[in-house]
């Protein structure tokens, strides 16, 4: 009599065993990586992403082609289907930081991750509300860069790191220099470009940097050489191939790789004086549309795999410890680089307006 | 002798709002008011923006903004630079636009038809996408013309197309098609015995052109290019993509940079009604002077006027020609075409490399130009549609109509003509930041219809002015009604004004850029915005682009020529 119901019970404890068996096979490789302790939560917040079917993502570096590896690889980690729809923008800072400021004025919130290098501007948003609370569980690989103002731990760390530093095209011109006062003379007035500051927060914080560095009176003399205004790192890396152009003041080492690739040419120099490290600092908005999405964006795009995707198709300087860089030569690593410092966190719009007013009478865009 | 009493004049107003209740009054006038709307909105948004200063969330009423307009050096040099610009490429214009149809219309010169075709050509191709490729020519030192100048022993920086110069050519290669228009007409319809009379009296060539043919020439001339300059002043897209890199400001471009980080919406407002209101009194005065003009020397009557025999002449004519299709048409197009084969620009073609990988890429790979391509065709198609029918019921309003307001309304509705798109898309963004309509499409198509009704209203105006009302009289007394008469014997004579029209619009939405940039947002950019956006990623991918919108260009271009109307010239 016991017997069927012995066999009644060994079968549902076979089917519940099986059961779990196959949910387990059937998760996505992050829910095999994280810790059982994690594992029921990251998988409420995959099936609550792939509800809301959709991402919308900002950034002013990364290119179409890098983030549809990032989309393909983000997909396929989280289990997503294909039909989860990451739409992508590219934009120039300055637009960027207009475009966030006016939905946020509009009270229309359409943008769920930001990516930008403009950390005073991030730390105002921050301070005002208007970026989520968010402690990925990627942050502890990033509190060396917290540590150095990097990335507010809790709040953004950021997805790859690029300077601008003097270019050129080896087919062109030269150069020989290692220190930015070499660029002075180098080229014949308006053979030079530079980083219109006036529609690009990034080029302006190097302004910055730079004026601490090396003083008034030396962009004076850049001044003189009558360097025409770039907006875009991409157009100033092919106007030094086509030869437009001579040397570039604003070069991006992101660019070189990218069009050498292509049988550019492009070279370099990290000048002795130090660079300016322009952190690009990833947050996610605190009225996103699509949270969960969005946080797994950020988990996934500061993870090791999505690191070398980005440092593969960018040649970003990564911020995340133990990441070995596949590009040394283009995305050397962070404790390599003379990094000129700068305290992020304490400089306020007013004072990049007035930077910017002092570059405007400069260089008379 | 009896006479009927008059009516009341609470008679007349119920006779009235029967009028207006029934299809044939309330269509009409919904269409004008639709009209007034899509104009007074944005134009009282930004005089209310203009007039608010301080900071965002602590706005009070003051004059603040027009003060700092007006203090600023920069916003002059912006206006003489905007002035300077449009006179320049008015009077190129004017040059290239009666040079053109004179040849077209009094010479002999070979090939005549098919030149009248090609020197149109430019009117339905994207200014900034001619911009972009008359800077892979004229680049300096490496634009491909000057490789050849020096090549043959010249400087290498002597075209320099990032300069006041250098726009005034890109803006009067677009532009010379509205002069052209304006002219030919007059000109094919000339009396040929004034010119006579002058002959007879011993005048000779260059006297009879200076003292008959440039008079009755005066009023069109004056017409294009008055056109022209507001419209050529105005342009976004040209002095973005030569003016702006090189530190040269205009108006437009200021408004842009204005309204990026660390945006001043009431200063842009401020600039944006200034601007408004030069556009209107300009456009005023231009109603004004036609107004007063007398045109019975230049009549309907069917003159066909005396072709001259260029002689040895026909070198320079074919010259002119040569110079004007090539710099609009072929060298741009061509200049495009090698830097879209080509994988990586380097400022010299290579055939051995060429490869359509960047057509692809925008075609198949790349999310935004796919999505922009989709939107603009979206817009398109809905904009012209909605915008004929609009356009349509309002020209039926304004010739058809019996309110006393109609010449008021005709002068109205003309105003955005003359409005630049990018200050009338700054009137939309003000109004659009509270409202849901906010970075959707439903702005932008808002905003382009807004633009450009009037050239709807007014083609198909010119169509039905010109055809009896006997018909549709005839057609109401055999007992049909007014939507029936509309659709059975008015919209079918009309037909071709309305077809041009749709497809008018069509290429004026495809290739718009200066009210869409401050408009779009992420899911809603167009082609012109993509090609801004990817302008600045890669020269490839951008003149991928920018073929493409040209073929679909032209192809409306080809469509609007079968349509054979006399649209333009109305």
């Amino acid at each position: 009599m016991l017997k069927p119901i012995r066999c009644a019970l060994l079968a549902m404890i076979l089917a519940g065993a099986t059961g779990v068996a196959a949910a387990a096979a059937d998760d996505p490789p992050a829910v095999k990586a994280a810790p059982d302790a994690a594992k029921e939560a990251l998988r409420k917040t995959i099936a609550a992403a792939a509800k809301e079917g959709d991402i919308s993502y900002w950034d002013a570096v990364i290119q179409p082609t890098t983030n549809n590896a990032l989309a393909a690889g983000f997909r396929k980690h989280y289990g997503l289907p294909e039909s989860f729809k990451v739409s992508y923008s590219l934009s120039a800072t300055g637009a960027l930081v207009t475009r966030v400021d006016q939905e946020l004025s509009a009270g229309r919130v359409t943008i769920d991750v930001v990516g930008i290098a403009s950390l005073p501007w991030v730390h105002e948003k921050v301070r005002a509300g208007h970026v989520m609370q968010y402690a990925s569980p990627q942050y502890p690989a990033y509190q060396a860069a917290f540590d150095k103002g990097l990335g507010l731990d809790g709040y953004f760390a950021f997805n790859g790191a690029y300077v601008f530093v003097p270019m050129w095209s080896t087919e062109r011109l030269q150069f020989k220099g290692d220190s930015y006062k070499d660029v002075l003379g180098a080229v014949p007035a308006g053979r030079i470009t530079i980083g219109d500051a006036t529609k690009s927060v990034t080029y302006l914080a190097t302004y910055m940097a730079h004026r601490e560095l090396l003083g008034i009176d030396f962009f004076k003399k850049l001044a003189e050489m009558k360097p025409v205004l770039v907006l875009r790192s991409e157009l100033i890396a092919n106007q030094l191939i086509t030869g437009q152009y001579q040397l570039a003041w604003s070069g991006m080492p992101t660019r070189a790789y990218q069009f050498n690739q292509k049988g550019g040419k492009l070279k370099f120099v990290l000048p002795k004086e130090g660079v300016v490290l322009l952190p690009q600092a990833q947050f996610i908005t605190a009225k996103a549309p699509h949270p969960n999405a969005a946080k797994l964006w950020v988990d996934y795009v500061l993870s090791d795999e999505g690191q070398r995707i980005i440092v593969n198709g960018e040649a970003m300087i990564s911020g995340r410890s133990g990441f070995k860089s596949p590009l040394p030569e283009y995305a050397p690593p962070i404790d390599s680089l003379n990094v000129v410092k700068m305290d992020w966190a304490k400089i306020s719009t007013a004072d990049m307006n007035k930077a910017r007013e002092e570059w405007v009478s400069l260089f008379n865009p | 002798m009896t006479h009927a009493p008059l009516p009341s004049s609470a008679a007349r107003c119920a006779a009235r709002l029967r009028a207006l209740r029934s299809p044939q009054g309330f269509l009409p006038a919904m269409a004008v008011a639709i009209g007034v709307v899509l104009i007074l909105s944005p134009f009282l948004a930004t005089v209310v923006r203009s007039l608010l200063t301080g900071e965002e969330g602590k706005l009070g009423f003051g004059l603040g903004n027009f003060i700092g307009m007006f203090g600023n050096k920069r916003f002059w040099e912006a206006a003489a630079m905007t002035a300077l610009m449009g006179a320049g490429a008015t009077a190129l214009s004017c040059l290239f636009g009666l040079g053109l149809a004179w040849i077209v219309a009094r010479t002999d010169l070979p090939g005549r038809a098919g030149f009248d075709t090609l020197n149109l050509i430019p009117f339905f191709l994207s200014p900034f996408v001619g911009a972009i490729s008359w800077t892979y020519l004229a680049a300096p030192n490496v634009g491909l013309l000057n490789q050849v100048i020096a090549a043959a022993g010249g400087p290498a920086d002597l075209l320099n197309i990032y300069s006041v110069g250098g726009v005034i050519w890109v803006l009067a290669l677009f532009y010379t098609p509205y002069v052209y228009l304006f002219v030919i007409s007059p000109m094919r319809r000339m009396d040929p015995a004034l010119e006579d009379a002058a002959r007879a009296h011993g005048a000779g060539f260059w006297l009879t052109l200076r003292y008959v043919t440039a008079p009755l020439m005066m009023p069109a001339l004056m017409s294009g290019a008055l056109v022209v300059f507001v419209t050529s002043a105005g342009l976004f897209d040209v002095p973005l993509a030569l003016a702006s890199p090189h530190g040269i400001k205009t108006i437009p471009t200021a408004v842009f940079q204005v309204v990026q980080y660390p945006s001043d919406y009431g200063l842009a407002a401020a600039i944006g009604v200034m601007v408004m209101t030069v556009t209107v009194v300009i456009t005023l005065m231009q109603r004004s002077y036609l107004s007063k003009r007398s045109f019975a020397t230049v009549t309907g009557k069917g003159y066909r006027p005396r072709i001259v025999q260029l002689g040895r002449w026909k070198i320079a004519a074919l010259g002119l020609e040569i110079l004007y299709v090539g710099g609009g048409v072929v060298l741009p197009m061509a200049a495009l075409v090698m830097v879209a084969l080509s994988p990586l620009w380097t400022g010299k073609p290579d055939p051995s490399t060429f490869t359509l990988g960047n057509f692809e890429f925008v075609l198949f790979s790349h999310d935004l130009a796919r999505r922009a391509m989709v939107n603009s065709l979206i817009v398109a198609s809905i904009g012209a549609t909605l915008g004929v029918v609009i356009g349509t019921l309002q020209s039926y309003y304004l010739q058809r109509g019996r309110s006393r307001l109609r010449t008021v309304m005709d002068a109205f509705l003309s105003l955005p003509i003359g409005i630049p798109g990018i200050i009338l898309g700054l009137g939309f963004l003000v109004i659009a930041l509270r409202t849901p309509l906010y970075s959707t499409l439903w702005i932008i198509l808002i905003a382009y219809i807004a633009r450009f009704l009037p050239f709807s209203t007014r083609g198909i105006s010119a169509m039905l002015v010109s055809l009896s009302t006997d018909l549709e009289e005839s057609a109401r007394a055999g007992g049909a009604t007014w939507l029936q008469t509309m659709r059975m014997v008015v919209l079918p004579l009309i037909r071709p004004a309305i077809v041009a029209a749709w497809l008018m619009l069509f290429v004026i939405f495809v290739r718009e850029l200066g009210a869409t940039i401050l408009l779009y947002a992420q899911g809603t950019e167009t082609i012109s915005v993509a090609m801004v956006i990817m302008g600045e990623m890669s020269f490839g991918y951008v003149a991928a682009l920018a073929v493409i919108q040209a073929l679909l260009l032209v192809l409306a271009f080809g469509l609007f020529r079968l349509t054979r109307s006399a649209f333009l010239e109305a």
